[in-house]
């Protein structure tokens, strides 16, 4: 231990491994190239350096493809490339599925509905599926008339935007609306009675407003205090 | 897409239609309408079990289970695509600035070491080949 502490350490002769405090003695696997050296164990242990350079390996071999390939030529997707970058893709998943009524855009979360749920926790299956019998049918008797209010609007229409705003007025002219699915319209007809008659409530309201103004305005027109006429001004015909 | 996607997603879109016809029927119920209610359910068993049959056509399809995340948040699963190519295109591109820079970096310590150690680096290049 005390030898140790006066051993010259030279950090750049053949003797110190150059991965630090490692002897250079024993022989260890290499495994980035052939190592062109000759190590000798047993009396008298050495390293031969058999190679012109010290540390001197044969190279790795050649790799016919690189990354300084164009992976997306060699591959032959260059086509989707264009295909994904070209053009903007639109955000929500309702864009890519069209055809599918009810809201497809909110986060399964929140009614419990993701794919990953079903991936985690994968549904009892693998019995046979059988038409159900008339008996079991009967359990499906329901009762005339309109739902209750807690089940009515369970993934009915998507909530409105400040866009609809301008459909409104394109509704009111007649024209169809565009962000609307006409599935969704035609499948809830009371929901769209509904709408209508909010939006009258709105215009009632707003002509009610109007009224009142006008009904300001004129008895601000005749106050005396507003520099109206007074009774005494009005002129005599 | 392939025959056999678009026969599982027509499947799918007319039993969603059903289930969504299904919904019509019940949220404003009349009598009259129990035997076409019962058809409908009949329907949506006979739908699964097309649906079941067709899984044999799709079982060799692959789906890396990041696009599931996707659409979870209600994204378009094509930007998941969008961004597995955008992302092989950045590290690819990086790859190569860092194989151009290596092979500039050699060159230049190899012209630098031959202007010191011109014969060891003469030796060095006869070994090498001339590489």
């Amino acid at each position: 231990m005390m030898s140790d502490q006066f051993r010259k350490v030279e950090p750049y002769s053949p003797k110190s491994s150059p991965r630090g405090a490692r002897s250079p003695v024993v022989s260890r696997q290499d495994s980035s190239g052939t190592l062109k050296t000759t190590i000798s164990l047993g009396k008298n242990p050495s390293i031969v350096h058999s190679g012109p350079f010290y540390l001197m390996k044969e190279p790795p071999g050649e790799c016919e493809l690189t990354g300084a390939t164009n992976l997306m030529a060699y591959y032959g997707l260059e086509h989707s490339y264009s295909k994904f970058n070209g053009k903007k893709l639109k955000e929500s998943l309702s864009s890519f599925l069209p055809n599918l009524p009810g809201i497809l855009d909110g986060p399964g979360q929140e009614d419990n509905s993701t794919l990953g749920s079903v991936i985690a926790k994968r549904p009892i299956g693998g019995k046979e599926l059988l038409p159900l019998s008339s008996a079991q049918l009967a359990g499906f008797r329901l009762h005339p008339g309109p739902l209750p209010e807690q089940y009515r609007y369970v993934s009915a229409t998507p909530p409105k935007r400040h866009k609809s705003k301008h459909k409104k007025h394109k509704h009111k002219d007649g024209a169809p609306p565009g962000q609307d699915t006409p599935l969704q319209d035609s499948s809830n007809p009371d929901t769209y009675e509904k709408k209508h008659k909010k939006q009258k409530r709105h215009d009632d309201d707003k002509e009610r407003k109007k009224r009142k103004k006008e009904k300001k305005r004129k008895k601000q027109k005749h106050s005396p205090e507003h520099g109206g006429l007074t009774p005494n001004q009005h002129p005599v015909p | 897409m392939s025959t056999s996607l678009e026969n599982l997603e027509t499947q799918l879109e007319m039993f969603i239609e059903n289930v969504r016809q299904i919904r019509i029927i019940v949220s404003d119920f009349q009598p009259q309408g129990q035997s076409v209610l019962n058809q409908k359910i009949q329907s949506l068993v006979t739908g699964l079990q097309e649906v079941d049959k067709l899984k044999a056509q799709v079982h060799d399809i692959l789906v890396p289970t990041e696009v599931f995340d996707y659409i979870d948040q209600g994204r378009n699963p094509q930007l998941y695509t969008k961004d597995c190519i955008d992302k092989a295109l950045a590290k690819n591109e990086e790859v190569r600035g860092k194989i151009d820079s290596y092979k500039r970096f050699k060159s230049h310590l190899l012209s630098e070491l031959s202007k010191t150690f011109p014969n060891e680096i003469a030796k060095y290049k006869a070994i090498r080949g001339g590489e």
